[in-house]
């Protein structure tokens, strides 16, 4: 009769636990509801040393290449010892806005080709001819709509899409966007993620964008941007 | 049996005559077909899209300026590895080398005889195929091309149904279809289709190699090559050379080909990515139009079956006598019982 009654108690108390924990859950669950972040992603330019680069940069994986090993398109211009890594600066505007385009100017490029996008990134020189990044209506490629980028946190875990991703080089314009238009991850595409402290509001975003299409058919780039995220008011 | 004056005519509208005219609608039933088995109409906008986007460079300044812009390139690195490289020596006592300093432009010099070699043959593959292109180019489109099939198709169809069924359209039928199979075998004649679809073909078998994922993806290797042995060139050889002494104007005097490289990169550039990107989105263009017939077969597509609804309709004109020499009459004779039999 007492073993009876003590099975009752440890059966109710593990209950009573058990839905604690739920509520607990459910709770914390309802605190890391995704936040959209509306604002400037406030670019911190990329640096190399020791042979690895921080801050906002990219890197080509050649087709059938993977994002670790690659092997990936050496850039001449690149600043970095390892000349893979194109190091990027800050535009005009800080870096990416959400909820808004950024789009190419007109013209698109000079009588050269460099791209004169500026409001992300500064153009930087690939292989001789500048190339830049710009985020458009109408994706200058593939000519589809698609929408401004968004990014969310979830307790310092970042997603969103940045579909409307468009490098320009050359007089020619690759979307680098994930998902990529219309909604696909071809190849080694990778969504956006990154992390975000909401006290400093340090973030880091990384993704990886095939190229569909063009003279790059089958490259990946891979982006990786470093800054802090200045909410709009 | 059909009888006249002079003997046995043909019977038009039963026995052989009936299966003449079954043979005609199946020949037209065939031509509306013949797209629709080989996919022509999925296949053939692709070749569409191909001629249009080759368009641009193959023309002969274009092509030259390929074959110009791989001379550029050969001349500049041959350059480098030569006297640049014997000038780095000696102006560094030793301690400049290609092999110690850039390692990196070692490596794509020992590439580049065969990135040269790879991308020349294939330039010449390209230039050599111009005036093939060019007679491709100047049929009509390829869009067309499934209903060049279907719109004879269907009349020829659609008259000999009616020559078998209709007796009214006994007589007159197999004279449209006439009409029709004169205009299937003038067809080709009038589009040059036996110059230019054997040239197309020629094309065609140039392109087996180039347009190939695997090809292309080489193409690309040996672009990011380039463009590395370039940099190479252009950030680090002639800035040391600069540093050792020598001003920009000695540079171009002592080493015109690196300093011809080096200015006309950005407009090799400009030549050669478009054609590269053209080379990589055309890839499942071509091989939708290489999976159709052979090109030169194709003017035989329109002849046979002229010839044949022609023979055909011929044979399976009402009245007429299939064995001796009839007088005119004849036919005029037999038609009301022929009208009869049917």
């Amino acid at each position: 009769m007492r073993q009876r009654n003590s099975l009752t108690t440890v059966l109710a108390a593990t209950l009573i636990a058990t839905a604690l924990c739920l509520g607990a859950t459910a709770s914390g669950a309802a605190t890391t509801k995704a936040k959209p972040l509306r604002g400037v992603f406030k670019l911190t330019a990329g640096e190399c040393s020791a042979g690895t680069a921080s801050g906002t940069y990219f890197r080509m994986i050649s087709p059938n290449g993977t994002l670790v090993k690659g092997p990936f398109f050496d850039n001449p211009d690149s600043l970095c010892t390892d000349k893979s890594y194109t190091l990027a600066s800050p535009g005009t505007q800080g870096g990416l806005i959400t909820g808004k385009y950024q789009p190419n100017p007109t013209p698109a490029f000079s009588a050269q080709g460099g791209a004169l996008a500026s409001d992300i990134v500064q153009p930087q020189a690939f292989t001789a001819i500048n190339f830049s990044i710009s985020t458009n209506k109408t994706d200058p490629q593939t000519q589809n709509s698609v929408p401004a980028p968004s990014i969310s946190d979830r307790g310092g875990k970042l997603t969103g899409q940045i579909e409307a991703w468009s490098a320009s080089w050359n007089k020619l314009s690759f979307n680098q966007g994930s998902p990529k238009p219309g909604g696909g991850h071809p190849g080694i595409t990778e969504p956006l993620s990154g992390t975000y402290s909401a006290s400093t509001h340090a973030f880091t975003i990384t993704w990886a964008s095939q190229v569909v299409g063009g003279p790059f058919n089958g490259f990946t780039g891979y982006w990786h941007l470093t800054g802090t995220f200045v909410p709009a008011k | 049996m059909l009888t006249t004056l002079n003997g046995p005519t043909r019977q038009s509208g039963s026995g052989p005559a009936r299966w003449l005219l079954v043979v005609v609608a199946v020949v037209g039933f065939a031509l509306i077909a013949m797209p629709l088995v080989f996919n022509m109409f999925n296949k053939t906008p692709k070749g569409a899209v191909m001629i249009a986007q080759f368009k641009p460079f193959m023309t002969t300044a274009r092509l030259d300026g390929f074959q110009t812009d791989l001379k550029e390139i050969n001349a500049g690195v041959r350059q480098t590895d030569t006297s640049v490289a014997t000038y780095l020596t000696a102006h560094s006592n030793q301690r400049t080398t290609l092999e110690t300093t850039f390692p990196s432009f070692v490596t794509f010099d020992k590439e580049w005889p065969g990135i040269d070699s790879k991308m020349t043959g294939l330039m010449d593959q390209v230039q050599a195929n111009q005036g093939n292109y060019r007679a491709v180019a100047a049929l009509p489109s390829f869009r067309l091309f499934p209903w060049f099939f279907v719109t004879p198709g269907v009349p020829i169809l659609a008259f000999a149904l009616a020559s078998i069924f209709r007796p009214n359209w006994k007589r007159k039928g197999p004279v449209v279809l006439v009409i029709f199979g004169v205009g299937l075998i003038t067809a080709p004649v009038a589009f040059q289709m036996f110059q230019r679809a054997p040239s197309g073909g020629q094309m065609m078998s140039a392109f087996k190699n180039l347009e190939t994922t695997a090809n292309v993806e080489q193409i690309q290797g040996f672009f990011g090559e380039m463009a590395e042995g370039q940099g190479i060139i252009r950030i680090q050889i002639v800035p040391t050379l600069e540093q050792d002494g020598l001003t920009p104007n000695q540079v171009a005097a002592k080493f015109p080909n690196v300093t011809t490289l080096d200015a006309r990169w950005v407009h090799i550039l400009n030549d050669m990515t478009p054609m590269i990107g053209v080379m990589s989105d055309n890839v499942a263009n071509y091989q939708a139009i290489a999976s159709l017939p052979p090109f030169p077969l194709f003017p035989w597509f329109f002849v046979l079956p002229g010839l044949i609804v022609i023979g055909l309709a011929l044979a399976a004109r009402p009245g007429e006598r299939v064995g001796n020499n009839a007088p005119s009459k004849v036919q005029s004779v037999s038609v009301p019982h022929y009208q009869g039999v049917s």
